[in-house]
Order: C-alpha cells, then structure tokens, then sequence
C-alpha cells in the first residue's frame, strides 16, 4: 500500500517519539491514510480517560489537511456528537503544507484541556462551561468515566 | 545670439498675425472657441487663395504662392489638402502689402515635406542636409528646408537659432502682441515653465508664458525636446532671452546641454542618438548624412516608423522599450500651477497649440518617437486632472484630437505608447479610461444615427485599445503564459504512451488553437506579445472598458456586416479598407452586445446551411431516394427515456457523416410529444441532458467536493467519442443560444478557448491545494526539503476514492523540492492536474466543442470568464429588472392590480421558487447573459377566473395567466404550477 512519503515518515516519527498526550499510534492496514491514536489529556475533567482518534489524510496530502474524527464519545463543546471537531490548524483557510501531524495532534490535546467556548460545536456546552463551570466539570467527568476508554499504563 | 532667427521672425509674422488678427485679435486673450475655429478657418481660405491664386506680387518667391511659379498645377481638392498642410505647419503667408520684405524668407517656410509633393525636391533635400549638419535635428516639420543664403548666413551663428525657422505660432490671438519681438521658444521644461510662471505673475502679465506654451507645444519637433527628464535639468536657450533674470535652471552649462550635447539626453533611444550622429558629422559627410536622412524621410513616408532599424545600428527595438524621456512628475507640477492658474489665458493658448499639434501629426505623420513622446506629454496633461472646469475644457477639446494623431500611429507605435504608459503612466490609466469612455459616450449621443462611421468614436476607440493593453502591461502578468502552445505537451504525452490515443471517429483535424480569421488578428497584441488572458487581476477591471452607451447604440447588425466585409476582404487579398467593426474592438463591447454579434453570425450560418441544402433538395427533386437529400436543419429525434443515448448516436451519426451539418438550427421532437421546436423543446432538451451528462454516476465528469464543479473523469468508463459528443452539446447550447447548468472551473472555459491550464487556474479548482501552493511558493527558507519533505511524486484519489499516484519528472520519487525547484514543481504539479492528467477527455471534448464552434468569431469577442457567462449564464436573480422589463398583453397593464400582486408574491418567493418560476416561463433557471431584462417576458391574460393552472410558451418566454378571482388563489395556483412542471403539454 503507497501513501505520500511524508506521511510515512511522519507516522514513523509519531511512532518512534512518542507524544505524551497521543499515543498507540497506528495507520489502518490497507490504508495508510487512515490513521488512529488514543489522547490522553491532562486537564480536568478529561485527564480520567482517554479518546481513541482518528486521523484521515486526502491523497493530496499535505496540499490538502487531514480531517480529525472522535471514535470516543467525549464531552465537549468544540466537539461534537458525531465526533466531528473543528480545529483552526487544519481548516482549508489556514492548513500549510509545512504542518505536520504532531502540530495537529498537539493542537487538538491543547483544545481537549482548554476548551474555547467562544467557538463551540455544541453551543448548550459552551453556555454551560460559561455560566455554570461546575454543573459543566461535573457532567464532563461523569461522561469520560462512562465512555471513555482506560489510560495507558505508565 | 539669435538675432538672425528673430529676424525672420519679425518678417513673417506679419502675415500671420494679420490673419488671425482680422477674428481672434478683437478677443485679445480670451478668444473663444469659436472664435479661433473661424479664426483658423480664414486662415484655411487664405492658404487655398494664395496657392490657387497667388498673392499678386510679382517678385514673391514663396514656393506655396501662385505668384512665385512654384506652385505646381493641382486639382482643386489637392489643393485643398495642400492648404490645410500648410496651415497645420505654420507656412509662409505673403501679404500682398508685405510680399517685398518677407521675400527672402518665402522660401524658409518650406517643409521637406513639399519635396513628396509638388516643388522643388532636388534643391530641398540639399538644404535639408545642410541644415543637419548644424542643428541637432533632422526633424521633417520645421527642419526649414532654408535656402542656401540662410543656411550660410546662420550656418555662422548659434545653431539654435536656426530652429527657429519653422515658423511661429500663426492661429490664436493670444500670443500675438509679443510675437513680433520675441524668438520662438525652442524647448520647456518644469523649472523654467515655472519660473517663467512665477515672473508672469509677478508682471501680471501672462503673454510671455503663452508665447513659449504656444510655440513649444504646436510643435512636435519642439515639444519632444521638452520636458526631458535628466539627471541635469535642461534648459531653452531662447528662455534665456525671454527672463531677464534667469533662474537658477539657465546656466552656461546647461546651455550647453541644449547646443551641443543633446545626444547626452538622446542616448538611450535609439532614433534620437542616430540624429545626433547624423548632426556630428563633418561637412564632408553632409552628402552621405543627406542620402541617409532622406531614405529615413521617405521611410517615414511610408509608414515605417523606426526607420534606423534599417541601417543596423540598433541592438534594442524601440517598440520593445519602455522608456521615455518625458520628465512625467515635473510636467505633473507644470500641469497643476497651469490649470490653477486664475487667467484661462495659458490653458487656453495650450489648448489650441495641442489641437494644432494633433492635426499636424494627424496629416503628416512625421516621427512618430518624437510624436510618442509629446504623446506622453499631452496624455499626461489631459487625464492628470482634478476635475476642475478648466481641466474638463482642455480634455473636451483636446482629447479627440489627440486621439486622431495617436490612432493615426502605425501599430510599432501604438505598442511603444502602450509600454510607455504601462511603465510610467500607470496611476494615469485609470482616468484616461474614464476620459475615453466620457467623450465616446459623448459622441455616441451627439451622433446616434451614424454613431458606427463617426471618426472621433472610431479613433477613441483605438486609443481606447492602447490603453488596454497599456493597462493589461500594467497589471502583474502570470509566467509562465498560459499561451504557451500545448503541442510541447502533447508530444511529450504521446511519447510517454499515456494512452492510446482515442479511436478518431471524426473526420475533423483536431487543431489546437481555435479558429480565429487572420484579418481579425490584433496587431497590436502580437506587437506587444501580451494578451488580456495573460493578466488575472487586472490593474483596471476589464468592465471597465465596456461601453454601455456605444453598446446599446451600436445595431450590432450592421457592424456585423462591416466585420462580414473585412473578412471577404482579407479573403480576396484587397489590403486597405475603409471598413471598421467594432467586433474588431470587443473589450468596448458589453457581453449582451457581443451575444447579439455571435447570434448574427450563428444565424447567418445557419440559413446559408440551410439554403445550400434546400438547393440541393430542389436539385434532386423527383428523383427517388430521400436518404440522400440532406435536410435543411440540424434534427435529432429522442425518447425522454433514452434522451443520451439517443442524441449521442444521432449527434454521432452527423457528426461521422457530415460535421457541417452541426452548424445548421437545431431541432428536436421527444417521441410522441407533439411540441413543435421553435427553441423551447431544444432548451428543455439541452436542460435535460445536461442534467443526466454531469450526473456523476454517467461516469465521464465528477464532481469536486470543496467547489460543487464539475471536472472530467480522469479514469472514465466512456472512451473519447463520448467527450467529443458533450463538446458537441455544449457548442450547440452556445450556437442555438440555449443557456446551461453547468459548473465547470472557469479554467474549462480558458482550457476551451485554447489556452492551458495554469497555477492561477487551481485558485477556483481547488482553493486549498491552491493556497498549499502558494505557500510552497512563498516559503523563502534554505531547509525546504526538511519542512515539506515533499519529492516529485504526488497523489491523488481517483473516482473510487483510491489513491494513484503520479511521478511529475522521471524518478520524481527521488527528486525532493527545493528552493532551486518549487517554480518547477508547483507549475508541473498544476499541469498535471489541468492539463495532462486529463488531456485526452479534454481534447476529445473540445474537439466536439470546435466542430460546432470553428467558424465562430467566439474567440475574438469573448474572453473566458465571458464565455462562461455565455453558456451558465450570470449568477444573479434580480427579479426587479425582470419585472420593469416585462410587457403584457391580453389586457393587463403594469399598473393593473393583478399584476401588482402578481410581482409582489413573485418577490417574496424564496430563492428556489424563483428559479422554478424562471424554468417554467423560460425553460431555464439561468440566467441570460446581460441579466434578466433581456428575456423580455410576456405575461398574457388567460382568460377570466378559473381553476386552469398558469402555463407557458417557454420558447418566447409567455406566461399565461387567468385572471383568478383572490391573491390567494393566484398565488395557489402559480405555486402548484411551478412545483410540478416538467415537459410539455403535461399540464
């Protein structure tokens, strides 16, 4: 299976150096377009799980960015319940071609901890994590327990 | 110094000033216009008298006075024209009381000129050399073809004053009282324009300044010696005289620069630096300098401007450069102190002494380096206006004038002019435009009638295309072209075996520049090797060119058959032609002006198609076999359900057997309908097919997910012949005027009209891979190959959403991008993508595009953002303009409440209603190429209140309309109509 060579020297970086916050990097088998990974925030209330990810790469890549998906359900108003989320670095208006996917990676585990309300997907959550911050860190944690996969070991 | 130039002066003046005296001479400074035309008119007359008749005088000895003997016999409209020569070079008026005293100078008033015309041509070539030899110009109109005794009575003396002898400033009054003693101004510029000013003002007497703008700027000779821009201000020798306190400007050193050093200023163009060879050489030399001046001088003659590329001393072609001497921002301070000025006097007196320098040029042709460059002058003092009332008067009346000379420039010259302004001129361009539009608009409405043969709209108008080009030359040009001949490609491509090539079904040569006529050609674009599709953001917006006034006056039909006259002109090979198209000139046109052009030439086409076959019917007839008979119209029988199939193998039928045929009125029947084609049917065809051709699951286009357009298969299930039949469709659609929904890039509609895809191209193909490209293209670190890690292999996903990938160079895999080669990669990359990757659809597509197409003057009228239009139609709904250009019948008026109703719900319809309604009435949900006033919709009262659903006769746009008895209804029923129409008499 081909894939753009930047891709694959990029995958093996990601693999060899692992980010801290991004982990079990791995690219599907019969598509190294497809890749998945586990984030593992540090920030309350989502430093009590992790979320499985998956990152997909257009056959123009880098000319065109990745898209990200949520495989893990996860409570958050800059993502939404399909699992879409919307991260500045990789939109068509400010993707470059120099971006590279730990940038990305590092850019979605900052809005995991930080969320940013003032650009939400699911704008009840945001209201929520304005006015209400411990109703919202409350429902969060409750929702990471229940859905969120179990943190790696070390 | 001068006495000897001022003295002839003195001599002649007399006359002159004694003509215009009798009109001009009682306004004193403020003549009106209409004073000096009569003014200048007697001037005429006298000119004509003196020829014909002479002055009376018996000893005259004025070469252009009856009484001399000179004069050769002329018909009277020779000498007519001779009068009017003579008048626009200032020459020799005898004055029957003053023929004693200005005898001896008759003679000096004679412009070489007059050696191609009547007199005396041996002894004047001689004098004209002699005169070479001192003076730095061998300039034809006021290089005085003197005399011998002249020649050696100044040949002692400053060479200056010698250049005084071509005469003074003979027309308006307002320099007159000085005149008689003062030498005429030989040169200007800024500085001592101002200073000269400045002491005027402090006199309070401005006559000076007038006398020096009036000699300079009547004069070409003269007036390409001013303003030159130079690292040393120049200066006039004769201003010297005129300030009794020079001004810093006027030095022994500078004086100088103007007597002996002018080749300094001359060097960097060529023609200039040959003169002043030519007046270096010693009077040895004078006869080989006199051979060589007089074979430039009967170049010029002839049109040839640049003459010195002859003679091989050039290494840089004029035309090609874009310098200019003319000191632009001193002229523009000259410009503002003058136009400010509280006396109309100066502007006044500049006014007519530019107007008698435009006729000049406009007759004479002289050197047209020297005339670009009082070009440059009087351009520059025309648009660098601020509106004010003075500056209007000045650009009124000179404008036209100034355009006369400039469109009278062969095209080398217009090209030069075009780089001038392009390179210097630019912030100018701009209200030059809007100058140019003013007067032609002006025009326009002054001269409705015969608005199409009228000289000032006619040489507006080429003005009007130097500037458009000056101004695509201004705007950033894309490298490389998207001109560059694909044939490099396509070989290339067949070498590499890409694919067989298609099966060629069609016995047509696929040619890879559309047809364009050869006497439609624009010369002045192949001069200046630009083109308007060179330039993606133009410095002024194309539109901007557009003339509403022109286009909606024009009667396209008739400048149709002056364009129909030129070609069968260039075709029988007879060169020189009186006829002008504006078609020739479609950046004026306004797009709904040039559709009614292509729509005049579709339907000549197709009635000589249909008079050829009707001839041919007439010819067989009795004799059996209708097979063989061709039909008089291009008709295609289908069945809705199998509405491809069927027009592509009829249209395949044609297209194998006989491609001509596609160019005859196209019609189409449905099995079993029984619509008669008068354009609706073939507009709800072409709808239709359209529709199922672009559905992605047909296989041969898909669509792009970021832009909604619509691109060519790259690995398609068709083979060619099914792309050539689409190009087919679409170039009917644009023949039988039937607008499409279609939503290609606009590099489809570029791509179609002959040129390639290119990196700009990708911005509306893909603005993301577009933007990524840029910023490969912008990066200006060394460590490229480390931040991109990008090599010569690229990817991309095929129809299935598999990825293929494509090595751009042999071995591209191994090449990384660098600095040294992101140009190389970015342009590759984008040629791959528009243009190889799927150059066999796309060829195979054009090709059928060309087959309708060929003959068209489409490319000559459209450009590709035009064409789009052409075929989509605009993108904007404005229903107003449909409403207000409505007409009704039956008994409804606009002003009927019904109708006031009937466009008040129609305004509140949502957007997709809104199409709906326009694709029941109309047959398409485009809109028409000039907006939605031009459909012209009717609306018919149908009777009185009924349940009758509202229909319509799409192919003249009808819709009828019962009177229903409530809003409410009329709105039920319009609504139903609309939501479930489709195909004909099903309702």
């Amino acid at each position: 299976m081909t894939a753009p060579r930047r891709l694959r020297k990029e995958l093996v970086d990601l693999q060899e150096n692992t980010l801290k916050a991004f982990r079990d990097i791995k690219a599907d088998d019969d598509n190294l377009l497809r890749w998945t990974g586990l984030i593992v925030p540090d920030n309350p209330p989502y430093n009590k799980g992790a979320f499985r990810i998956e990152i997909n790469f257009p056959a123009e890549y880098p000319f065109k960015p990745p898209k990200i998906n949520f495989k893990t359900r996860i409570y958050h108003p800059n993502i939404d319940e399909k699992g879409q989320v919307c991260l500045p670095i990789i939109s068509t208006e400010n993707w470059k071609p120099a971006t590279r996917t730990d940038q990305v990676v590092q850019a979605l585990v900052d809005l995991i901890n930080d969320p940013e309300p003032e650009h939400p997907l699911r704008a009840e959550l945001a209201e929520e994590f304005l006015k209400d911050r411990k109703k919202f860190v409350k429902n969060a944690e409750d929702y990471t327990k229940k859905h969120s996969e179990k943190r790696p070991a070390d | 110094m001068s006495g000897g130039g001022g003295g002839e002066d003195d001599q002649h003046l007399p006359g002159v000033s004694s003509a215009s005296g009798s009109a001009a001479g009682t306004a004193g400074g403020r003549a009106t216009p209409e004073m000096k035309r009569s003014a200048v008119r007697s001037l005429i007359q006298r000119y004509f008298h003196q020829l014909q008749s002479g002055c009376g005088n018996a000893q005259c000895s004025n070469a252009n006075c009856a009484s001399s003997g000179k004069v050769a016999p002329m018909t009277p409209n020779e000498v007519a024209a001779r009068a009017l020569q003579l008048f626009s070079q200032d020459a020799q008026l005898c004055e029957a009381s003053t023929s004693a005293t200005s005898s001896p100078q008759d003679v000096d008033m004679l412009s070489p000129n007059d050696s191609s015309s009547s007199s005396s041509g041996s002894s004047t070539s001689t004098i004209t050399s002699a005169s070479t030899t001192t003076t730095t110009s061998r300039q034809s109109q006021s290089t005085p073809a003197a005399v011998l005794a002249a020649v050696s009575s100044t040949n002692l003396v400053q060479s200056v004053p010698q250049l005084d002898l071509g005469g003074a400033e003979p027309s308006s009054g307002d320099s007159e009282p000085c005149t008689p003693t003062l030498p005429p101004v030989q040169s200007l510029d800024a500085n001592s324009l101002m200073a000269l000013y400045e002491q005027c003002r402090a006199a309070d007497s401005y006559d000076r300044i007038c006398h020096a703008i009036g000699d300079v700027f009547s004069s070409v000779d003269r007036l390409s010696k001013s303003f030159i821009r130079s690292a040393e201000p120049a200066a006039s020798s004769s201003l010297q005289e005129l300030l009794a306190n020079p001004p810093e400007a006027l030095n022994k050193e500078q004086l100088r620069t103007l007597e002996g050093e002018h080749d300094k200023d001359e060097d960097s163009t060529q023609q200039l630096e040959e003169q002043s060879e030519s007046a270096e050489v010693t009077p040895n030399a004078t006869a080989a300098a006199d051979v060589e001046s007089e074979a430039e001088a009967d170049a010029e003659d002839d049109d040839v401007p640049m003459a010195h590329t002859t003679e091989g001393t050039s290494d840089e072609d004029p035309p090609q450069s874009s310098d200019t001497l003319v000191d632009l921002p001193g002229l523009r301070r000259v410009q503002r102190l003058l136009f400010s000025c509280q006396t109309r006097a100066i502007t006044d007196k500049l006014t007519s002494s530019v107007i008698q320098l435009a006729d000049w040029v406009h007759y004479l042709h002289p050197d047209w380096e020297k005339v670009i460059h009082c070009l440059v002058i009087c351009f520059d003092l025309a648009t660098n206006t601020n509106n004010s009332v003075v500056d209007m008067d000045y650009l009124d009346r000179v404008l036209p004038k100034l355009c006369h000379a400039a469109a009278a420039m062969p095209v080398p010259a217009q090209a030069r002019l075009a780089r001038i302004w392009a390179a210097h001129c630019s912030d100018q361009l701009h209200s030059l435009v809007a100058a140019c539009q003013q007067q032609i608009t002006l025009q326009v409405l002054l001269d409705e009638e015969s608005m199409r043969e009228n000289g000032s709209i006619i040489s507006i108008t080429k003005v009007l295309k130097i500037v458009f080009y000056a101004n695509i030359l201004a705007s950033e040009l894309e490298r490389p072209s998207c001109r560059v001949p694909l044939e490099d490609r396509t070989e290339a491509a067949a070498a590499s075996g890409s694919g067989v090539v298609e099966d060629d079904l069609f016995a047509y040569n696929s040619v890879l520049q559309p047809h364009m006529p050869k006497f439609a050609e624009d010369q002045l674009e192949k001069a200046l090797q630009v083109s308007a599709i060179d330039c993606r953001k133009p410095l002024i917006p194309l539109e901007e060119f557009y003339n509403e006034a022109l286009s909606e006056n024009i009667q396209m039909h008739h400048d149709y058959l002056s364009y129909k006259t030129l070609a069968m002109e260039s075709e029988i090979g007879s060169g020189h032609t009186n006829y002008f198209s504006f078609m020739l000139y479609a950046f004026i046109l306004t797009p709904s002006t040039k559709v009614d052009a292509l729509y005049y030439d579709s339907r000549m086409r197709m009635y000589s198609e249909r008079y050829t076959s009707l001839y041919s019917i007439l010819n067989n007839f009795g004799q059996e076999g209708q097979d063989g008979t061709p039909r008089p119209d291009l008709k295609l029988t289908v069945r809705r359900d199998q509405l491809i199939n069927d027009a592509l193998i009829g249209l395949e039928m044609v297209a194998m057997s006989n491609p001509k045929d596609l160019k005859k009125q196209l019609v189409v029947e449905f099995v079993g309908e029984q619509g008669i084609d008068e354009g609706g049917v073939s507009k709800e065809f072409f709808q239709l097919i359209v529709e199922e051709i672009f559905n992605p699951a047909f296989g041969m286009f898909i669509q792009q997910e970021e832009t909604n357009n619509m691109w060519f298969n790259a690995t398609p299930f068709e083979n060619g012949a099914q792309f050539t039949l689409i190009g087919i469709i679409i170039g009917l659609a644009i023949y039988n005027n039937v607008i499409l929904a279609v939503n290609f890039p606009m590099v489809v509609y570029r791509k179609l009209m002959g040129y390639c895809g290119t990196f700009a191209d990708l911005s509306d193909w893909s603005p993301a891979l577009y933007k990524s490209l840029k910023s490969i293209m912008d990066y200006q670190g060394q460590d490229m190959e480390e931040v991109f890690d990008q090599t010569f292999k690229i990817s991309y996903s095929d129809v299935f959403g598999d990825m293929v990938e494509h090595e751009l160079v042999p071995n591209g895999k191994d090449v990384l991008v660098g600095q040294h080669n992101k140009e190389l990669f970015v342009n590759l990359y984008s040629d791959f993508l528009l243009n190889t990757n799927i150059q066999q659809q796309f060829n195979a597509f054009r090709k059928g595009f060309e087959m309708v197409t060929d003959e068209s003057p489409l490319k000559l009228l459209f450009r590709p953002e035009e064409i789009e239009m052409l075929v989509c139609g605009s993108r904007e709904f404005d229903f107003v303009e449909l409403e207000n250009s409505t007409v009704y019948e039956g008994g409804y008026t606009e002003e009927s409440q019904y109708i006031q109703d009937f466009w008040s719900i129609v305004h509140a319809m949502p957007n997709e209603a809104k199409h709906k309604l326009l694709e029941f009435t109309t047959g398409s949900a485009r809109v028409p190429v000039g907006g939605l006033k031009c459909l012209r919709l009717l609306i018919t009262r149908h009777g009185p209140d009924s349940d009758r659903l509202p229909t319509s006769h799409t192919c003249f746009n009808v819709l009828l309309l019962p009177e229903y008895s409530s809003r409410e209804k009329l709105e039920e029923r319009l609504m139903k109509a609309i939501n479930y129409s489709k195909g004909f008499g099903m309702l």
